[in-house]
């Protein structure tokens, strides 16, 4: 990755953001030059204009459909003012859409009242007052039928009270209270309008005919629905032939609005001084000269472009470019939820897409379950999106690692085992989970050391965790307890002790390296000597205890495998009781149980695995993804 | 785990922030300094820049000390519950609601885009409206297309009432006034959702809060905006302590100032006794929520309680200090000045009036 840094005459900008983002490879830097004369903000009113001019357009979009992402025929410059003339026509267009939006909400309101009437002619039944009366004023008291929000019941009822009025519930449905308020007629009348407006009180008109037919009333607001129902459609209709002549227009506007874009987007990193603008980035190694010549053939004016290497200090700023392989982006979107890798860090998707793969075929190991997920995922690679593969490999795994064991939906005698069934050596298939955890562990060391040495931290790479010295003591350590392993196989009957077996080299390195990380942590503690002997203590320990129960968790590799089978082995122990029909249910239903269940599980254990075991070590995961200047859509 | 386990680190946070705390001879020696040593002394560098307006310094101004209050209010809420933290984050949620307010009046006023934003606080972002909501709102071209956006969210019956409010009257008071109510009965519902033992100096907290806010609040409706007691009533948030809700149903109907003061219950008819004007009433109950709000932090031991207390005396003192810098910047009068901040006590013809 190189830092670019660009110095283009002002009027300039709009066509070096437009050639930026063609070639997809520039990474904005948002930091300020070093020159103080470079204060300039020169994009700052553009971005305004654009913010607004987009702000209308999608508020257009959400009654006239625009496409969000059209073709861009032609890349063009989008100047200050064409800017502003479309954003004028925008507010124009959008005042009169706006009104048919106005139009649509009071139609809206007016449906909910009449449903809000249906429910309250359905309940006026149980109300118990002469209807009649509430109809009009008498001469001596005031009624007022409504709704009011729930909320506002309570404050209501205490307000109209003071007044001298009294509220009758009658009905709660939604967010609304059916009320009835009664009180004296006269001179409290206005203040009561004042609460009740306050109170967002809503009056329903008390139909004439409500004592004589219900029924009658009932098929008017029917109709009265009918009738918004029309005027709904009629008014989509005319909205539809209005906005007919603006869709071209309104296309345009898009396409326009989208070649404004990357200069919006580029403004943040943009300072100017009088006509001259300065922009800074990151560009991938291998496009600084295209991009480059790109620039020499767009831009009018003369322009200056500089071209360097991150400093070390700018080792945190630097974008890391995301994996780009097809097959390979799913276990990067596993990758990124524990972080990004750091410019210069290994990425780890390609090691930890070979290791899940193999772990997870390993511990779920069967032809037919493992034929499902392969098969599940390909038929349902529509719904899963990008991450189909992901399913796919793993049950082609499964798949492979059936075919070494010799077990189809759990059955191990169908086909005969290209090596071995897992329950037939245990204490092998161990063996075997711990070298590879061995070996797991040494590859993460390896790769937390060569991390440190590319960033030229060299005490970190020697000392640091799981630096060459802790590497030193855990293959010492594995090389003393493979010693002890293998000390009463090659003479049998003698009895030899722990100490001798462990051979003298091993400890030796043991002892040296666990006291060459005790000094180097001695030399950096800045305590008394009482706790930095405690502390130095608690570290020693935790490395040994760190490295050998680290190695041991890879004993569920072999555990998994082994748990496969023995449930396998449980299913056809249960089948076996059952009739003919109870056979092929439980065997279908414990294939089920085993993929879902069990697959979910080991599908856990490997990711446990791979981020404790493996990331932990040698993956910082703190930097930040490339994310170049580019048009909204990917073609041009 | 007991009370003062679970609260060690936050309690210890309150008291060396508290110690921060202005006592009366400091803000009577502030009133005296000149305006570069308050600058220096409190950070507001924005106060010297002779090149921005007045107004454009003293907003400055408010928006630096309201980032002090705020980022204290991000750091206390930290080592809280969840419970803890939603109370003590709506409190300081108040801001975004004069943010939304600052809104409405501007959309209501025609007032352009850069004018209503320079208005705008700066909040936090767990306490900002919700992204997508402050900029449809701010984006909206008209009051009416911003109270349908606003109909569209969580304040979606305050909005319709301010739709139809407007359509009406184009009268902000009433849509403002909701605001505020329900601001204050949601944080109530908040201390009652309490437990022992945070409950009872949050009542007493919260409870004077809210007595010193509905006193207020009725004198105003009342006797400066001529409401009915009806309508008054409607936008008080009864208390949980001494305005409760009856009492506040008989104190609204009440015709005259002096017949509400002598019908307060006790301490506040002691407190309040013989006093001439709105602004007296102010400054002695906000003299007496103060108390109150020391009493919580220096003697009690719910952390949660006694963060809020510290707070809501952090913001006094900062405003207090707001007051203090715009008046020198407007070059007001210093007896002016200490009027403001409550150093002497009101004598301008305005105040003189029963309803000032």
């Amino acid at each position: 990755m190189k830092h670019v840094r660009l110095l283009v005459l002002t009027e300039d900008l709009p066509q070096a953001s437009l050639a930026l983002a063609d070639m997809e490879s520039f990474h904005p830097d948002t930091r300020p030059p070093t020159e103080a004369r470079l204060a300039g903000l020169p994009g700052r009113e553009y971005r305004e204009v654009f913010a607004q001019a987009n702000a209308r357009l999608e508020k257009i979009g959400k009654l006239i459909p625009v496409p969000a992402t059209p073709e861009i025929e032609q890349v063009r410059v989008v100047d200050f003012a064409e800017l502003q003339t479309l954003n004028e026509w925008l507010g124009k267009v959008w005042n009169e859409t706006s009104s048919y939006e106005e139009d649509l909400r009071r139609l809206d309101d007016e449906e909910r009242l009449v449903k809000d009437q249906q429910a309250a002619l359905a309940n006026f039944a149980h109300l118990n007052i002469d209807l009649g009366m509430l109809r009009s004023k008498t001469r001596f008291l005031d009624f007022y039928v409504g709704l009011v929000p729930r909320e506002n019941l309570r404050q209501l009822e205490g307000a109209i009270g003071l007044a001298g009025y009294i509220l009758h519930l009658y009905m709660q449905q939604g967010e609304n209270a059916h009320v009835v308020i009664v009180g004296p007629a006269g001179t409290k009348e206005s203040q009561l309008s004042a609460v009740l407006d306050a109170a967002g009180f809503q009056n329903l008109p008390i139909p004439q005919e409500l004592d004589r037919n219900p029924a009658e009333l009932q098929r008017d607001l029917d109709a009265q629905r009918r009738s918004i129902d029309t005027q709904r459609k009629t008014l989509l209709e005319t909205l539809e032939r209005w906005s007919d002549p603006f869709a071209g227009p309104l296309l345009e506007a898009r396409r326009t609005l989208m070649l404004a874009e990357p200069l919006v987007s580029l403004d943040p990193s943009i300072r100017s001084a009088g006509a001259l603008a300065y922009l800074a980035g990151w560009v991938p190694a291998r496009s600084a000269e295209r991009l480059e010549a790109r620039l020499r053939e767009s831009l009018n004016h003369p322009f200056e472009m500089s071209v360097r290497n991150p400093t070390a200090d700018e080792r945190a700023l630097v974008p890391t470019v995301p994996v780009k392989s097809r097959l390979l982006a799913p276990f990067a979107m596993l990758v990124k939820q524990y972080g990004v890798p750091e410019y210069g860090e290994v990425d780890p998707t390609p090691l930890f897409a070979v290791t899940f793969i193999l772990m997870f075929g390993s511990m779920f190991g069967d032809i037919g379950q493992g034929a499902v997920i392969a098969l599940a995922a390909w038929l349902l690679r529509k719904k899963l999106g990008g991450f189909w593969p992901f399913g796919l490999m793993a049950g082609l795994s499964s798949m492979f690692f059936g075919v070494l064991f010799g077990s189809i939906f759990g059955k191990e005698h169908l086909l005969p085992a290209l090596w071995m069934s897992p329950l037939s050596d245990p204490l092998l298939m161990m063996r075997i989970a711990l070298g590879w955890g061995v070996v797991f562990l040494t590859i993460a060391c390896l790769l937390a050391i060569y991390n440190r040495l590319v960033i030229r931290n060299w005490s970190g790479a020697v000392f640091g965790h799981h630096g060459v010295v802790n590497l030193i003591f855990y293959l010492a350590l594995i090389g003393g307890a493979v010693n002890i392993a293998t000390a009463g196989e090659s003479t049998a009957g003698v009895q030899a002790s722990a100490a001798d077996t462990f051979g003298t080299i091993p400890l030796l390195l043991v002892i040296g390296s666990l006291a060459a990380l005790a000094w180097h942590s001695w030399q950096h503690q800045q305590a008394p000597i009482s706790e930095k002997i405690l502390v130095v203590v608690i570290e020693t320990l935790e490395t040994v205890i760190g490295y050998v129960s680290n190695t041991l968790s890879f004993l569920r590799v072999a555990a998994f495998s082994l748990n496969h089978v023995a449930l396998s082995i449980a299913i056809f122990t249960l089948a076996g009781m059952m009739g003919a029909f109870g056979h092929v249910v439980t065997l279908i239903l414990g294939n089920i149980f085993v993929i879902v269940l069990e697959g979910g599980i080991v599908m856990i254990q490997v990711m446990r695995l791979q981020y404790f075991e493996g990331f932990s070590r040698y993956f910082s995961g703190n930097g930040h993804e490339f994310a170049p200047l580019k048009f909204r859509r990917g073609s041009v | 785990m007991t009370i003062i386990a679970d609260h060690a680190y936050l309690n210890t946070r309150v008291s060396v922030m508290a110690t921060q705390l202005l006592e009366p001879t400091e803000i009577a020696a502030l009133a005296h300094l000149p305006l570069p040593t308050l600058a220096e002394r409190f950070g507001l560098t924005a106060i010297l820049d002779a090149q921005q307006s007045t107004r454009a310094r003293s907003r400055a101004v408010e928006q630096s000390l309201i980032q002090v209050l705020l980022s204290e209010l991000l750091i206390l809420v930290r080592p809280m519950n969840t419970a803890e933290r939603a109370l003590v984050l709506d409190w300081g949620r108040k801001y975004a609601l004069f943010n939304l307010k600052t809104l409405i009046r501007g959309k209501l006023y025609d007032l352009d885009q850069k004018e209503i934003h320079d208005n705008l606080y700066e909040l936090p972002e767990y306490m900002r409206l919700s992204e997508d909501m402050h900029t449809d709102l701010f984006r909206a071209e008209n009051v009416l297309e911003l109270l349908r956006q606003l109909e569209a969210g969580a304040h979606r019956t305050l909005a319709r009432q301010a739709r139809e409010v407007y359509e009406q009257q184009r009268e902000p008071f009433a849509l403002e006034a909701a605001i505020d109510q329900r601001y204050y009965a949601a944080l109530q519902r908040h201390v009652m959702a309490f437990g022992d033992p945070d409950l009872a100096p949050l009542k007493r907290l919260v409870g004077a809060e809210l007595d010193r806010i509905n006193l207020l609040w009725l004198l105003r409706f009342r006797f400066s905006y001529q409401l009915s007691a009806s309508e008054t009533f409607y936008h008080l948030v009864p208390s949980m302590r001494l305005l409760t809700r009856d009492r506040l149903l008989n104190l609204a109907n009440i015709e005259t100032f002096e017949g509400i003061l002598a019908t307060l219950p006790a301490p506040l008819d002691r407190l309040l006794a013989g006093s001439k004007n709105i602004v007296e009433i102010q400054k002695r109950i906000g003299a007496y929520a103060a108390h109150e709000a020391h009493w919580v932090l220096h003697r009690t031991r719910s952390g949660v309680a006694r963060a809020l207390a510290y707070l809501m005396l952090r913001e006094r003192d900062l405003l207090l200090l707001f007051a203090l810098a715009q008046g020198q910047i407007l070059n007001l009068p210093s007896a002016a000045i200490e009027i403001a901040v409550e150093l002497a006590e009101p004598g301008c013809p305005w105040a003189g009036g029963r309803a000032a």
